[in-house]
């Protein structure tokens, strides 16, 4: 099975462990792109190698998949920036069922994410055979809500006290969208 | 060293499982509660089950209780079983589930599931606990959950497998306990 997706300009694709470590960091250090999940900021490039050492022992065990996006424009600046990185996780093989989370580039605008996270989903119901994908948010998440309305995604309810970040504890509204909703085309 | 300890209730008892219970156990999933599920068939799996509760009470991934009605005087009659799942120790939270046979009442089962939270609540600290009602399951469950403190959170589209490509709609309940405090299990305005 080939884990790596083309789409339009955007090369989706598994990370490299020896060799992502640096850009995943350039991501993430923007606490803003983390967010809505929520989750604390990045200091340091080995925290990103090391978010991608777990990620490989989780593929490895078929727990979840995490893609780096690229965009392949042509502009070589643009070539060493990642746009996003998308993790599947709590993959349930008994009940075809996981959750996505994005953390995503205040560069990519609706369109642009739609075709993503479009061809990921594609993925995960035609290829892996899943039939419920969830999401999980920070309510007031208001470009993510946005992102999940033109998607598709069913707000499905509000979890409680999910976790505690900033001695706080943190609720978290959960989305779903099912391989039925809607005809997902594949986009690979 | 035994970390599933033996909790009574009015009316009865849970206490950790035992090699013994085998036939009991089977008795019971003999009757599945959950839609799809269907009815135990080899016995075995009961014996590695059992085996397992003791593992995942010690690493903290879960435990497993026997429920018994009856008292000291006159015995106890194994009716059902009592399950914390899905446990995250750093986020203190756990998912509960009952399964049992007809004898054992709403009632019987809100007593069982709050000798659980106050016991785990009082000695791992936890204060999210979370019960998932499946639709097809006796619809007296919510109205016992709700009656000691659960709140429906999420209604998940097709959260529940019934067959190959069959499913249908789970409801996830929540109860929500105060963070301090903890010992005395006091509830939170939540």
């Amino acid at each position: 099975m080939n884990w790596n997706l083309e789409v339009g300009p955007f090369v989706i694709r598994l990370p490299v462990m020896d060799q992502d470590g640096d850009a995943l960091y350039g991501l993430l250090k923007d606490p803003e792109v983390s967010a809505h999940i929520p989750k604390p900021p990045m200091y340091a490039s080995v925290q990103s190698l090391d978010e991608l050492r777990r990620a490989s022992m989780k593929f490895q065990g078929r727990e979840g998949a995490c893609w780096l996006v690229e965009c392949h424009s042509g502009d070589v600046d643009a070539l060493a920036e990642l746009l996003a990185r998308v993790t599947l996780y709590n993959i349930n093989w008994m009940l075809n069922s996981a959750r996505l989370q994005w953390e995503i580039s205040p560069a990519v605008d609706v369109a642009e994410f739609e075709t993503i996270i479009g061809a990921i989903e594609a993925f995960c119901f035609n290829e892996l055979g899943l039939h419920r994908l969830e999401v999980a948010l920070v309510p007031g998440s208001a470009r993510h809500e946005h992102f999940l309305a033109q998607l598709g995604y069913r707000h499905e309810g509000r979890l409680p006290a999910q976790l505690e970040f900033d001695g706080q504890w943190v609720n978290l509204d959960l989305y779903a969208r099912l391989a039925t909703d809607a005809t997902v085309e594949a986009h690979v | 060293m035994k970390f599933t300890p033996t909790l009574t209730f009015e009316g009865g008892r849970i206490r950790p499982l035992e090699a013994t219970d085998r036939d009991a156990l089977l008795v019971v999933y003999q009757q599945p509660e959950l839609p799809g599920q269907r009815p135990l068939e080899q016995p075995e799996q009961l014996d590695r089950m059992i085996e397992l509760s003791v593992q995942m009470a010690a690493t903290q991934r879960g435990m497993m209780w026997a429920i018994e009605l009856g008292d000291d005087a006159s015995g106890y009659q194994l009716l059902g079983m009592a399950s914390a799942y899905d446990w995250q120790p750093s986020l203190l939270k756990v998912a509960l589930r009952i399964d049992g046979l007809s004898a054992l009442t709403m009632a019987n089962r809100a007593a069982v599931l709050c000798s659980c939270i106050h016991f785990m609540a009082a000695k791992y600290h936890l204060r999210n606990f979370a019960y998932a009602w499946v639709q097809g399951q006796s619809d007296a469950i919510p109205a016992m959950l709700e009656s000691i403190g659960f709140r429906a959170s999420v209604i998940m589209r097709d959260g529940w497998r019934l067959g190959q490509h069959d499913y249908c709609e789970q409801t996830l309940y929540h109860r929500i306990l105060a963070t301090t405090d903890m010992d005395t299990a006091t509830e939170a305005n939540v």
